[in-house]
């Protein structure tokens, strides 16, 4: 009964990293202390300080444990406050605001009425009811997009509303990762298993459809699908049996843990000789947890993984101030460290007499916002409400129990596809120049 | 032929998951009368313990298995015995099935506070193998069992075969069903009723506790919604076995995870009909059987034949209070309610103002239950449900036909109301706990077939409802929709009011009293039921629909999960099911409950920053109150809160009504007593009786009759 929201979510994350090949926004920030301090008249903005808040699932008794969000976000803050601040003020992360049940909404209110916040960040929640209200105020809200209220549309277009590496999501978008990958685990068989919860099996018709598209060319067919089971499923055996039989030698999968351990349980059983893709497994507890139930699985992720050789600055600091505050180094507290990062960018690029909407212009003119290579880039000008025009995301291998970047080279540990192009290997990139 | 035996094989193991529960289930309805849907939560405490002292303090596993399932499993079936079900024997199933739902609600949050909050990732084995291919089969066989599924099987065939034998050839067997049927006539035997009551729930409890770590392998982490998942999937063997035969239910589980696994494999993986159907299918099984399987159809609730015994419940505060008091009552609710809208309107800000907004719009869906429990005597427990049918409705009818959301609202509470109607007359036949049992599967069913399909709920982006705009008055402001909200209220209020008043309200009184008597005198049950049903839904649809225009959305999981319909009827049970302002409370609690506890919470961690030179015992303490508790805190005051409802099921705010007003009328007495003259507003003559029913209608009303099964006044 857990809510069935985040899913899929990495696997979608994987589909809404918005790419481009324009200008890079700056990558190293001016110190706090020779920046000019004017005046400003902006809700949350005193002398002294800028007032955020955010909101997170942490007791929600139907799931979510997203605490490290904030964590994340207080790091980045403590090191922008050591650096002098910015624009003669420093960051306060002033409210951590729990959605509880049901009032995400009210949270949200609150840190606007009670909590007099500049902006909102970060936004981790099972459910983002909140979401009209922020973009009805025009608040720079940044958050993880797991929910589909964060993407924009033509009419509507949520341009205050910024997620840790795009905010378009695309359920059932086509993407050439799959047949690819398929390909070099030496597979031609494919199984596919989903809940039959909408985001679930949207994202499963997403992998059958890339498979039909670029199958053929990668020597790659959909051997098996389901995408009916119960949210939560305890039993796997038939499935896999049916994969077993029918020759499948590749699975991936749009569940959450439950599901990919209990898939994950039932092939060894079964003794399926298939190599797993689990998008959403980079989680290193879980690996530690599993022992070798995913070993030589694959895992998906949008930044630059950890354990990337060579790594670029923005991993390197990420880690260096995750080991100085003593917070855990994980996707969730990576994600508030993105939030940010994106939000001190877009202040200082709005400039010492800073407002809301600067800050939100100055964002959405970022055409490369890579976080200092911890990203592989995103297009602000269009993340909101399309698709990127590449695919660029980052794979690893379980190997001995550890995460292990694959197909990378030093200092370059993104595989960069074209989306509409006929499937080709990826290149292996920095991000996109 | 062979493929199907190779897929019921496979089944086996799955069927005996389910039969273990069911098993345990049954084991506790039988020896307590109680349809325990807190048995998955005492199996989750368990499992945590087991967890705790294997995994964190890494003890051997005989010692650890030991003190979870042998020692912590029965302490807290002696522990629930003591505290709350030896004074729950003489009453009604409905009265037992909301205590248990309480334990539903309290339980796993009292297990957070006690073991913190953090993820129990990789729950460990009961066993020590990991795998039998190379011991029970020839390696590389067709069919291979793990460890943990031999031993739930070998468990699963034990306890049946233990059950068996206690009931069947054992004097305490026979005991612990007596003590069920009648308490009172066992002692008269001469039996310690409440010994053998005793002994049953330590023996149900150490089911839990066994279910509980042998299960908990089959979840990556220990969560008590996974435990309740099986078990709710696990309550068609319960009913195969018609909540009494232990064999039987072993058979049904079995042939459910046989049939579960049957459709996994010949059903086409990808359709629509799989898509619907394989996560439903205990659910359908489960409403099925219900209404179809014979010694389930017209199931009653074993009724105490000494119940006769137990004196009256006490008169209704309504019906103790004068004239006078009346009047000042009604006018001290309509001033408090206008003081809320002048708060609302000019005081709260707009957090506090989305709050109360949230929860003047749940009294509405509380209202439904008021009608449903409290004038029909039936527990629902799809009331959400409801709500979320008129909240798709809503939206559909915006977006599709472009209508005016006020009317589309009203729209969806009709077609809600429709489907409670069309619910209501197979399920009609069903009382009590089968009732109860028949909506919970209802609930299910529309959470698995109807939810996910993109034109009932628009798939991954909830559908959008704009807010109204009534003449010059635009709702999209947070302030006029407050005004709006409460006024509906009002008006489900008032409409709730009328029937309780009217014939409707009337026929279903003397149901409750007596279904036979009622229908001697010309009422018919089935049509005055239905309609409490129809009614019931169409004021739940209301409500959903008017949630889904505040939210902006109709969104399932953020507001009409079927687990809040469960909270939601413990919390209006407590406070009252038959009082309108008991169902207002409800809502407001819901959602203000745990704002003012997080407030309480935080004082304590600015008293520690404010006095740095506290003791440090001191500071310790204080450090130990998290803000962070307040939700689950609430959870367990609300859990607790049905607990009582065996004490009082008039609910809380009926008791202290009723206190306040004798408190009330016995001041007034003294005072006229010591007047000089007998002046008074009151129709009465002074040295009448205060007690005495005033002449308003609610007091002619009869008194609650105790109903044998319903239990509800």
């Amino acid at each position: 009964m857990r809510l069935r929201v985040p899913a899929c979510a990495a696997v979608l994350l994987l589909l809404m990293v918005a790419c481009s090949n324009s200008e890079s926004a700056p990558r190293t920030a001016a110190r706090g202390e020779d920046e000019e301090k004017v005046a400003v008249d902006a809700p949350g903005v005193t002398d002294s300080e800028i007032r955020v808040g955010g909101v997170a699932s942490i007791t929600n008794p139907l799931g979510g444990e997203y605490a490290d969000m904030f964590r994340g976000v207080e790091a980045y803050f403590q090191m922008v406050n050591e650096d002098g601040g910015i624009h003669g003020r420093e960051l306060t992360l002033v409210a951590e605001r729990d959605d509880k049940v049901a009032s995400n909404n009210a949270q949200v209110q609150a840190l606007l009425a009670q909590d007099d916040v500049f902006a909102v960040l970060p936004v981790a929640t099972l459910l983002f009811t909140g979401a009209d209200t922020l973009v009805e105020r025009n608040v720079p809200t940044f958050g993880w997009t797991i929910n589909p209220e964060w993407q924009g549309t033509e009419e509507e277009p949520k341009e205050n509303l910024f997620g840790q590496a795009g905010s378009y999501l695309c359920f059932d978008c086509e993407a050439p990762i799959w047949p690819w990958l398929a390909q070099e685990a030496g597979a031609s068989k494919v199984g596919v298993i989903a809940y039959n919860v909408a985001q679930s099996s949207e994202c499963a018709e997403g992998i059958r459809k890339s498979i039909e598209r670029w199958g053929p060319e990668a020597g790659v067919e959909v051997g098996f699908i389901d995408t009916s089971l119960s949210f939560g499923t305890t039993d796997l055996s038939v499935q896999v049996s049916q994969m077993k039989e029918a020759g499948v030698d590749f699975i991936t999968s749009c569940v959450d843990l439950q599901g990919v351990v209990t898939l994950a349980k039932e092939v060894k059983k079964q003794n399926l000789d298939a190599t797993q893709f689990i998008p959403n497994g980079y989680d290193q507890s879980v690996v530690d947890e599993f022992g070798d139930l995913f070993e030589d699985s694959y895992v998906l992720t949008f930044f630059a993984p950890f354990e990337t050789e060579e790594k670029p600055e923005g991993l390197q600091t990420y880690l260096e101030w995750m080991e100085r505050t003593g917070t855990t180094k994980s996707e969730n507290s990576l994600n508030g460290w993105l939030n940010a990062a994106l939000f001190v960018q877009g202040l200082r690029d709005a400039g010492p007499d800073f407002n809301r909407q600067k800050v939100i212009d100055a964002i959405n003119k970022m055409t490369n916002w890579d976080a200092n290579g911890l990203l592989c880039g995103v297009d602000w000008t269009s993340a909101h409400d399309q698709p990127s025009e590449n695919v660029c995301s980052a794979i690893s291998k379980v190997t001995d129990g550890a995460f292990e970047p694959v197909f990378a080279e030093p200092g370059k540990p993104f595989l960069l596809w074209e989306r509409d192009a006929p499937l080709k290997d990826p290149e292996v990139v920095a991000g996109v120049d | 032929m062979i493929e199907i035996l190779e897929l019921a094989v496979r089944g086996v193991p799955t069927g005996c998951v389910f039969a273990l529960l069911a098993v345990g289930l049954v084991l506790t309805y039988k020896t307590s009368g109680v349809f325990n849907l807190a048995f998955g939560a005492q199996a989750y405490v368990s499992a945590v313990v087991f967890y705790e002292v294997r995994k964190e303090h890494e003890w051997p596993l005989l010692p650890a298995a030991l003190l979870a399932i042998v020692v912590i499993g029965p302490l807290l079936g002696l522990l629930l015995d003591r505290v709350l079900f030896r004074h729950l024997r003489t009453s009604g199933s409905v009265a037992k099935l909301v205590t248990s739902l309480g334990l539903l609600v309290a339980i796993p949050e009292l297990v957070r506070l006690a073991f913190g909050s953090e993820s129990k990732k990789n729950p460990p084995p009961l066993w020590y193998v990991e795998r039998t291919d190379q011991w029970l089969w020839p390696e590389g066989s067709r069919f291979v069992l793990d460890a943990g599924q031999v031993t739930t099987i070998l468990a699963t065939l034990v306890v049946v075969a233990g059950l068996g034998v206690l009931f069947r050839s054992t004097a305490l067997g026979l005991r612990m069903r007596a003590v069920v049927e009648s308490p009172r006539m066992v002692e008269l035997n001469g039996i310690n009723a409440e010994r053998v009551s005793m002994v049953s729930w330590m023996l149900s409890s150490f089911l839990a506790g066994l279910s509980g770590v042998l299960l908990a392998p089959l979840f990556a982490s220990l969560s008590p919604f996974d435990f309740f998942t099986l078990l709710v999937a696990a309550l068609a063997a319960t009913a195969f076995g018609r909540l009494s035969s232990i064999p039987l239910t072993l058979l049904g589980g079995i042939l459910l995870g046989v049939l579960q696994a049957i459709l996994a494999g010949k059903l086409p993986t990808d359709s629509i009909l799989a898509n619907g159907l394989r996560p439903a299918l205990p659910f359908v099984v489960l409403f099925a059987l219900l209404l179809f399987w014979p010694g389930l159809r017209s199931a009653r609730d074993a009724a105490d034949p000494l119940a006769g015994v137990d004196p009256p419940p006490p008169p209704a505060a309504a019906s103790i209070r004068t004239r006078f008091l009346t009047v000042g009552t009604r006018a001290f609710a309509v001033t408090v309610s206008a003081i809320g809208l002048l708060l609302g309107w000019f005081v709260l800000d707009s957090f506090w103002l989305g709050l109360v907004t949230s929860g003047v719009i749940l009294g509405v869906i509380m209202l439904s239950i008021t009608v449903i429990t409290g004038m029909g005597g039936m527990i629902s427990l799809c009331q959400a449900t409801f709500a979320a049918i008129g909240a798709f409705t809503t939206a559909r009818v915006v977006d599709s036909l472009g209508m005016s959301v006020i009317v589309a609202i009203f729209v969806g509470a009709v077609v809600a109301a429709a489907v409670g109607g069309l619910l209501a007359l197979p399920v009609l036949r069903l009382e009590g706990v089968y009732l109860a049992l028949a909506t919970l599967a209802f609930a299910l069913m529309f959470q698995s077939v109807m939810v996910p399909l993109d034109w009932v709920s628009g798939g991954t982006t909830p559908l959008r409802v704009p807010r109204p705009v009534i003449g010059p008055v635009d709702l999209a402001e947070n302030r006029a929709f407050f005004v709006l909200a409460a006024a509906l209220l009002a008006l489900a209020g008032a409409l709730v009011y009328v029937v309780k008043r009217g014939t409707t309200g009337r026929f279903l009184d003397a149901l409750r009293g007596s279904e036979y008597a009622a229908a001697s005198v010309g009422i018919s049950a089935t049509r005055a039921k239905v309609i409490a049903f129809s009614l019931s839904a169409g004021i739940a649809g209301l409500g959903g629909g008017l949630l889904a225009c505040f939210y902006g959305a109709a969104n399932y999981d953020q507001s009409f999960n079927f687990f809040y319909g469960l909270v939601w009827v413990v919390l209006v049970v407590t406070a009252g099911a038959r009082s309108v302002q008991a169902a207002v409370i409800s809502g407001l609690g819901f959602f203000l409950i745990p704002e003012f506890l997080q407030r309480l919470f935080e004082i304590p961690g600015r008293y520690v920053a404010d006095h740095p030179d506290l003791p440090a015992a001191v500071e310790a303490v204080l450090r130990t109150i998290k803000p962070e508790y307040s939700l689950g805190v609430a959870f367990i005051l609300f859990g607790f809160g049905a607990l009582t409802y065996a004490k009082h099921p008039e609910g809380i705010i009926e008791v202290q009504t009723r206190a306040a007003l004798r408190k009330v009328m016995g001041a007034l007495d003294r005072t006229d007593r010591s007047q000089p003259t007998p002046a008074t507003d009151d129709a009465r003559p002074p040295d009448e009786d205060p007690a005495a029913p005033a002449t308003d209608d609610d007091a002619r009303r009869p008194a609650p009759v105790r109903t044998g099964g319903a239990g509800v006044p």
